[in-house]
């Protein structure tokens, strides 16, 4: 696919979506009110009653940083559902029509996704700017310029980790009446491993091996760490060709499951 | 330009038991269907050709043009296309065709037109003076420049399928496959559509493949026609000859006084022809093209005439007797397969 279709394709979708109306921002920007929220309650009584100054390496202000960073940040990795989505395009016969056109469907897809990714990026800054003007961030967690550029790598290549994933899954729609569960399987172990429910230190010692080996970690945990300074450079490095490489895995599984798919795949819809 | 071998296609379904128990049921037991969609069919269209292909709803037409398009794979047979094995949707092969849908919207719902043809514009990376050129022309052809601002799931039925009539036909492609393009239209909008169709086919002589419900279509556009029934191809030749082969006949109709009983017909006239109509209001019968005076004159005396027409077979009720096995087709007349340069 040449860059200009795929930048076509990307600021049509971000057109498309930048022309929702007020009640869509006023509703995101609730959202992440209620979801600060109620992490911020629990941890507090989770600190009260246990006791203990620090969980998992932070204190109770370090605790609440962390948590406004993956919110915040997990914007920008997970996936938006919207109608032009795979399942949808399989279920529904959307699929025919990229099968005709002379260009990639994955390109053609993630280019959508980025587009519709836009809303999610004025959001981020929106709330981020909330977050620096009112909220009382704790110094040493304070991004920097440098932390800050880091943390745009990490929080892009995360994307490309997640949106590869949630590929792969949705293609099953080419043997499966329905792909919701798998979905909300996936959102289950990417959340929990990925350092989105909790942060991954607070896990026991024997554990942590297990999940640095898997590709979770780099969703959340490792954006958001980036993010509050907590990450040298060269572990940055490493962590960013390991991600990478992840995402080659992943892409390979996606064509792999792609070509067999539209094997079979019976043209629904017409 | 297509040639077609022995292709075929069978679907497998999981049949489901409605109900929550049959889908409990299901769990554990699936049971299989196969539908033989589309059965050994050959066949080969030239340049500059437009083919209907007829049917009736589910014979396989629009599986037979999916798997034309390469949107779905054969599970026996072959098929090139410009040369090209369709589904394995070489880009070269993409580049060329064209497939539009009366049921099912090609365009983006979302978007205006303007913007579908751009992103289309890119997607064929058609040069900027050839687009401008292509888009202008059809434009003012189809008259939908006051649409082109307006989102596709805004417009109405007409409007959007000359959308996806133009849509489909920027980039020029040389072998266009229609399936039921006029599908809801009404009269003049089928009209404007055939006499599109039929313009671009001056122009760019490619070949078509179309499928139509509407004979009016058929008639106007094809002089080459396929029947498909339940899957397999039982005629393939032009119109022309298949409405001189069943144009033996004639009908005649009788319109009834109202006021006068209807009487029985006689053996004789009964012997004249075939009677497909018997009521208070007329009497239909179809005969010989030689008998058609005599026939005339013994049914006006016979019963209490109001009004007679003689009218032709048309050339639904000729498709149709074709489908419904009334009308044997000549093994003469089965698919040739010629060999041809494309
Ligand atoms: N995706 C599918 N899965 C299972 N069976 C299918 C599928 N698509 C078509 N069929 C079956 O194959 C047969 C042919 O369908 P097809 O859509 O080709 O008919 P058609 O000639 O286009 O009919 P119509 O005039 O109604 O459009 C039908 O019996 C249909 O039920
Ligand atoms: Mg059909």
């Amino acid at each position: 696919m040449s860059p200009r279709l795929f930048l076509q394709v990307l600021s049509l979708e971000a057109r498309n979506r930048l022309s929702y109306r007020a009640e869509f921002w006023l509703n995101a920007l609730v959202g992440f009110g209620v979801e600060f929220a109620v992490v911020y309650f629990l941890w507090s009584s989770m600190f009260r009653e246990s006791g203990k100054q620090e969980i998992g390496g932070f204190d109770l202000q370090g605790m609440v940083t962390y948590y406004l960073a993956v919110i915040l940040l997990g914007k920008l990795v997970r996936t938006q559902r919207f109608e032009g989505g795979v399942s949808t395009d399989i279920y529904e016969g959307g699929l025919n029509r990229y099968l005709v056109f002379p260009a990639g469907y994955f390109p053609f897809k993630y280019a959508q996704h980025l587009g519709g990714l836009v809303p999610a990026v004025v959001q981020f800054l929106l709330f981020a700017l909330v977050v620096a003007f009112f909220l009382d961030v704790p110094p040493e967690l304070r991004p920097s310029p440098t932390s800050a550029l880091m943390a745009l790598a990490a929080i892009a290549v995360a994307n490309l980790l997640y949106y590869l994933l949630d590929y792969a899954i949705q293609l099953v729609a080419f043997w499966a009446d329905n792909v919701w569960s798998l979905d909300v399987a996936k959102w289950f172990v990417a959340s929990l491993l990925g350092g989105f429910m909790v942060p991954l230190s607070v896990f026991p010692a024997w554990l942590v091996p297990w999940l640095e080996a898997l590709p979770f970690r780099f969703f959340f945990d490792f954006p958001a760490r980036v993010l509050l300074g907590q990450i040298e450079p060269a572990e940055w490095a490493r962590g960013l060709v390991v991600a990478l490489a992840w995402c080659g895995v992943l892409a390979l599984v996606g064509r792999g499951v792609w070509r067999r798919g539209v094997e079979q795949y019976a043209g629904v819809g017409i | 330009m297509i040639q077609v071998h022995k292709l075929s296609k069978a679907f497998t379904v999981h049949k489901k038991d409605p109900g929550l128990l049959g889908s409990v049921r299901s769990l554990f037991r699936r049971e299989q269907v196969v539908k033989q969609a589309v059965r050994e069919v050959s066949l080969s269209i030239e340049e500059g050709e437009i083919v209907g292909l007829i049917g009736a709803n589910g014979a396989g037409k629009t599986t037979l043009i999916k798997m034309l398009a390469g949107i779905i794979v054969p599970s026996a047979g072959e098929a090139t296309v410009l040369g090209h094995v369709p589904w394995k949707r070489d880009d070269r092969f993409r580049q060329q065709i064209a497939l539009i849908m009366g049921q099912k919207a090609q365009l983006w719902w979302d978007l205006p037109a303007a913007d579908c043809f751009l992103l289309l514009k890119e997607i064929y990376r058609l040069p900027e003076a050839q687009y401008r050129e292509t888009l202008d022309y059809l434009t003012e052809v189809l008259g939908v420049r006051e649409q082109l601002n307006i989102q596709i799931r805004r417009l109405s039925l007409g409007e959007r399928m000359k959308m996806e009539l133009l849509a489909a036909l920027l980039h020029s492609p040389r072998v266009v496959f229609l399936d039921e393009p006029t599908i809801g239209l009404d009269l003049t909008a089928q009209r404007a559509i055939r006499e599109f169709i039929l313009q671009y086919r001056e122009q760019h002589r490619p070949a078509m493949l179309v499928t139509s419900h509407y004979m009016e279509d058929i008639q106007r556009l094809c002089e080459r026609i396929l029947i498909i029934r339940e899957g397999e191809l039982i005629y393939d030749g032009s119109l022309r000859q298949v409405m001189e082969k069943f144009a033996t006949h004639k009908r005649i109709t009788v319109h009834l006084r109202p006021d006068k009983p209807v009487p029985e017909l006689s053996a004789e006239l009964r012997a004249l022809g075939e009677v497909l109509q018997r009521d208070a209001e007329l009497v239909k019968v179809e005969v010989p093209r030689a008998d058609v005076p005599a026939a005339s004159a013994k049914l006006l005396q016979e019963l209490p005439a109001a009004d007679l027409v003689i009218d032709e077979l048309d050339i639904g009720t000729v498709i149709e007797r074709i489908l419904s096995q009334r009308a044997e087709v000549p093994a003469s007349e089965l698919p040739a397969s010629e060999p041809s340069a494309s």
